[in-house]
């Protein structure tokens, strides 16, 4: 997946000379491919991601297409009000790379972790935020990225987490959910994004469920989700980011006008990390791994069957 | 102390930008929209005088031109200042000024970007300089020959963005980007001395790698004549102008006072600060 990235952006690098690499001192080997092949596109801004952002905002101005790569807690955490006023504002095409969201940074504790990104980036006006699942969708999300000729945040969570589609996305629009396996439709429906999704294909695998990734958390159309939402028995959002304002919050806010329906919204609880160990650990503290999965998916399922036979009962 | 360029002092017949007609302009302004930040504007009027008047290019004096010079208004609270000047320019008419901050106008009480004339969203203090830096490093990329100026106030010089953009754009020998420092000693809550002390700037920025000069921000001569020096110099190094003023600068009262950064104008403060000016016949 991180692969795909760096291929994607020595593509588009050296298909368009505006296109500039943009980094707050991070992207050790990611960017070793980078550099070899576009030199002259690749700034080290320094540690100073304030500036960075402002500064890609200008480049913008004159006519260059940054791409600006941080940790996503410090891009976009750490530079929101700058994202909002230096680049939203006036619909610049600059594309925010937040690299090692969500837990990834599992040993370095709360400044490395970033579970709050989509739910700040989600509310500035005319920002997209796209949450790539695979190398498939990351590819794809990168040629999205620099086709919107807007501002996009883009977030990388962990990347190992292997191949969710069997082959490149030929048709990858706005605000679509990628249909990645029919389940039962009197079984709840999964709406996955980012590592989540890997998880959500495990447990769709053994309880016969319908699973949809979610690579762009917004826009998110309104006609997928209300067609997932029929097509299955209640749905469960999955996200590897807090349960308020990400994904679990835009599906709710299209169901609750759209499409009534039950939502398990599965994410980080309203909390910080308290102590560190693997990825798998820090998932396993925040009720993310998939054997607490697995049990949540399988009690709201039963809940919503039993709600559904004393609707029709009564 | 380096060895400058002699000034050489251009004499104009430009009777644009006459300082005491842009300060009856914000005057105007101020009093039609019941606005604050009267004050702010003031300390920079001989700034943007001279800047207008001598310095900026806009070709086809279209304030879009793709080969302009960009004038940077990072300290957005001074923004009527520069609606004075694009008013001057015949970008803004009588209505904009008179008709400021009725319901559903354009004009804001900080810059907008979206308003043509105007480069950045300003006033969350510390973001116009990074932009102006990233503008004028794609200038730099593309070769042009356009010019940055980017002023700053001193009370925002507390913002951390502004000492990284330094860094940058010495590292990056931006000699086409000029910061220019409003140093008119107030902030929203005192001197700057008391909150939070600036120390010597003139240090500070020449340390950072930047041609540095100090001028009398109020004498367009020595403004003039101060910015051509910094250009002509140090090839390879960002520029930076400190330029001494005086907050609330042309109108006695509220000279110094650092109550009109808030206070609104009422029709007797607004005919007294008209008379002060002293422009003939400029009575109502």
């Amino acid at each position: 997946m991180r692969e795909a990235f760096s291929n994607a952006l020595v593509r588009l690098a050296l298909a368009d000379p505006k296109v500039l690499l943009l980094t707050g001192d991070h992207g050790y080997a990611l960017f070793d491919e980078f550099r070899k092949r576009c030199p002259g596109q690749y700034i080290n801004a320094g540690i100073a991601e304030q500036n960075m952002v402002g500064m890609a905002a200008g480049l913008a101005r004159v006519g260059f297409r940054p791409f600006v790569y941080g940790l996503a807690a410090f891009v976009p955490i750490r530079t929101v009000e700058q994202i909002k006023l230096d680049i939203a504002h006036d619909d610049l095409p600059v594309v925010l790379l937040g690299d090692g969201a969500g837990f990834v940074y599992s040993h370095l504790g709360t400044s490395h972790q970033s579970t709050e990104d989509i739910a700040c980036t989600r509310a500035i006006p005319g920002l997209k935020v796209l949450s790539p699942a695979d190398r498939f969708e990351m590819t794809a999300s990168m040629d999205y990225a620099y086709s919107v000729n807007g501002p996009v945040y883009l977030r990388m969570g962990k990347s190992d987490r292997g191949d969710v589609h069997t082959g490149p996305i030929n048709s990858f629009s706005s605000g679509q959910l990628l249909k990645v396996r029919r389940g039962k439709v009197d079984l709840p429906g999964l709406i996955a994004t980012g590592s989540m999704v890997s998880t959500a294909v495990d447990i769709a695998q053994e309880l016969d469920l319908s699973v949809w990734s979610a690579p762009m958390v917004k826009p998110l159309l309104k006609d997928d989700v209300c067609a997932a939402a029929s097509g299955s028995n209640g749905l469960v959002t999955l996200e590897e980011h807090s349960v308020l304002g990400g994904l679990g919050a835009a599906v709710t806010e299209i169901t609750s006008e759209h499409h009534p329906t039950r939502v398990l919204r599965l994410g980080v609880p309203d909390r910080f990390s308290e102590y560190c160990g693997t990825h798998a650990y820090l998932l396993r503290e925040h009720g993310l791994d998939i054997e607490t999965v697995r049990n949540r998916i399988s009690e709201f399922s039963r809940t919503v069957a039993l709600g559904a036979h004393s609707v029709a009962s009564s | 102390m380096r060895n400058l360029a002699p000034p050489r002092a251009e004499a104009s017949t430009d009777t644009r930008f006459a300082p005491a007609r842009m300060r009856r302009t914000v005057l105007e302004m101020a009093y039609a929209g019941s606005t604050v930040h009267i004050a702010c504007a003031f300390s920079i009027i001989e700034l943007v005088t001279v800047l207008y008047r001598n310095h900026l290019r806009y070709p086809g004096n279209d304030p879009r031109a793709a080969g302009r010079d960009y004038l940077v208004l990072s300290k957005g609270h001074g923004v009527m200042a520069q609606y004075a000047c694009m008013h001057e320019l015949g970008w803004l008419d009588d209505s904009h000024i008179q008709g400021y901050f009725k319901d559903g106008s354009e004009l804001k009480g900080l810059s907008d970007s979206r308003v043509a004339g105007l480069e950045v969203t300003s006033g969350s203090l510390g973001h116009g300089f990074s932009v102006g830096v990233g503008i004028a490093m794609g200038l730099q990329r593309k070769g042009t020959d356009q010019k940055v100026y980017a002023i700053v106030g001193d009370g925002e010089l507390n913002e951390g963005p502004i000492w990284e953009g330094a860094l940058v754009a010495a590292h990056h020998r931006m000699d086409n980007l000029m910061l220019i420092v409003d140093k008119n000693g107030f902030q929203a809550m005192g001197t700057t001395d008391d909150v939070l002390a600036l120390g010597d700037l003139t240090a500070k920025f020449t340390s950072f790698g930047f041609e540095t000069l100090e001028v009398d921000g109020h004498d367009e001569a020595a403004i003039d004549i101060a910015i051509r020096q910094l250009w002509a110099a140090g090839a390879g190094r960002p520029k930076a102008l400190i330029a001494r003023t005086v907050k609330g600068r042309g109108v006695p009262f509220m000279e110094s006072d650092n109550r009109w950064h808030y206070t609104r104008l009422n029709p007797q403060t607004f005919a007294e600060a008209i008379a002060a000016l002293g422009i003939p016949g400029a009575s109502k």
